[in-house]
């Protein structure tokens, strides 16, 4: 009972800290990608840790400057891995009305 | 343990906080009727196959797709076209000089080089196109060779450098790209300063380059710079972007640099627009309709199974047998049972190619042109 417990804690911790990470790989995107171009772009991923660590790289040699890389390539696993179901397609409003 | 559980739960808040924050905000592009949004900033649109069951595609259900922001809305009567390297008289060319030259329209078929990318396995970066990357439209102005002889062009100049107006953000590479200067020179090449008869700024007017057959990247548009030159010239757009490999790699594995090719003529390629994929529709007669294009060549032949590929049935073709342009087809289709269906589309062109079941995956995600599939639930009235 006792080492599950101890293992339960470390799990706990260790998701914990993982949310830190997260959170912080959040306003990372937020700081570095929206300056160039939306979310969109990325949220409709789906790629493995290789795929993108390929992309920050990329990014990075367009200018792009991580002030925490690990963060945002954890934050991007986590969210749009390539384990993760594709999202629905979004459509625009009309654009044709004329108001 | 509670307290656990409550750590868990703010975790789990959390992240959905974070996908939220990539919701629908209601994005509305002037000009555009409701289309598929792949980015706003800069604008990444699909069409929705329902749009594309007409010959000519309407501007305001077009594609979109741009690698960088747009640039500010060109005056008409600011506009001005450099032509450079090799010529003999470098020349700056206004608007109203392109449109006292000889007028040509060309219907031709605009596919984004990537579209159909989300169907490959393994996925790959990028934009995540289905079906709807492309339209075909009535393209109209000078032929670019005749722009070109406008400056003197050097006859013995062997590729063409064409430059947009837009261009990057921080170090992103400016949109410049290269073509051999025969494809430049081909009559049905065109500097086009209408779409459909209309000039929306979106799709790069008022000047924007008409390639038949290649593929989307090679049209550039806002065209503000000519050069011909003697060798083929770089930047990113070139190489390594837009590259096809020259022999079929193992999915999920990286190409030699040296062995990736600029990728010109695009394949032949059929795509279902009705039935519409997963709907659901009566037990009674209908119609299987859908488009079919194959680059420079025409196309021959359409062919629809509606039981997954065991037969097939040649589809009705619209009457046009043209090249760039796509051809429209329909079968007439009498469902005997309820059921699920899947419906295959399969495409020959006038050189004898057929659309493939297994397209080549490539790292980019390039030039998907498989069989065409659909499944549709049949339902008794």
């Amino acid at each position: 009972m006792r080492t599950a417990l101890t293992l339960l804690a470390f799990t706990v911790a260790a998701f914990a800290a993982d949310q830190a990470t997260l959170d912080k790989g959040m306003k990372e995107e937020q700081r570095t990608c929206i300056p160039c171009h939306s979310l969109r772009i990325i949220h409709s991923n789906r790629l493995s840790r290789a795929g993108w660590n390929k992309e920050l790289d990329k990014m990075a040699g367009w200018g792009t400057k991580y002030s925490d890389r690990e963060a945002i390539l954890e934050y991007l696993v986590a969210n749009f891995g390539d384990d993760k179901p594709v999202a629905p397609p979004e459509l625009t409003t009309d654009g044709t009305v004329k108001k | 343990m509670q307290a656990n559980r409550r750590q868990i739960f703010a975790a789990l808040l959390a992240a959905t906080a974070a996908r939220k924050l990539t919701a629908a905000d209601g994005v509305t592009i002037p000009g555009k009727r409701p289309l598929i949004l792949h980015n706003d900033r800069p604008e990444d649109l699909e069409t929705p196959v329902r749009y594309l069951n007409t010959w000519i595609t309407p501007v305001d259900a077009f594609f979109v797709r741009q690698h960088i922001p747009r640039p500010p809305v060109i005056d008409p009567a600011a506009y001005r076209l450099t032509i450079n390297g090799m010529v003999s008289k470098e020349s700056r060319i206004t608007l109203a000089d392109l449109q006292k030259l000889p007028q040509h329209t060309v219907p031709a078929t605009l596919e984004c080089t990537g579209n159909g990318r989300a169907f490959f396995t393994p996925k790959l970066p990028g934009i995540q196109w289905g079906r709807g990357g492309v339209g075909n439209a009535e393209w109209t102005g000078p032929r670019l060779s005749d722009v070109l002889k406008l400056a003197g062009v050097d006859t013995t100049a062997k590729f063409l450098e064409i430059d947009g107006a837009d261009s990057g953000v921080l170090q992103t590479p400016d949109f410049v790209r290269c073509m051999p200067m025969e494809k430049a020179m081909h009559p049905a090449t065109l500097l086009a300063l209408k779409m459909n008869g209309e000039t929306p700024d979106i799709h790069g007017f008022p000047a924007r380059l008409i390639v038949p057959g290649w593929d989307g990247t090679s049209w550039v548009k806002w065209v503000i710079r000519l050069t011909p030159a003697a060798k083929e010239s770089g930047g990113f757009f070139m190489n390594p972007g837009y590259r096809y490999p020259k022999y079929a790699l193992p999915p999920g594995t990286p190409a030699r640099p040296a062995e990736l090719e600029v990728i010109e003529g695009m394949p032949v390629k059929s795509s279902l627009t009705s039935p519409e994929d997963q709907s659901k529709i009566p037990l009674a007669p209908t119609v299987i309709r859908g488009f079919a294009w194959a680059g420079e060549n025409a196309i021959e032949r359409v062919e629809v199974s509606t039981d997954g590929g065991s037969k097939w049935q040649n589809a009705q073709l619209s009457t046009q047998k043209l090249p760039f342009a796509w051809r429209l087809f329909s079968l007439n289709w009498t469902p005997r049972e309820p059921g699920y269906y899947t419906i295959l589309s399969r495409a020959t062109d006038t050189a004898g190619r057929v659309q493939p079941i297994v397209p080549a995956w490539n790292p980019s995600g390039y030039l998907w042109n498989g069989i065409d599939k659909v499944g549709v639930t049949v339902e008794k009235v």
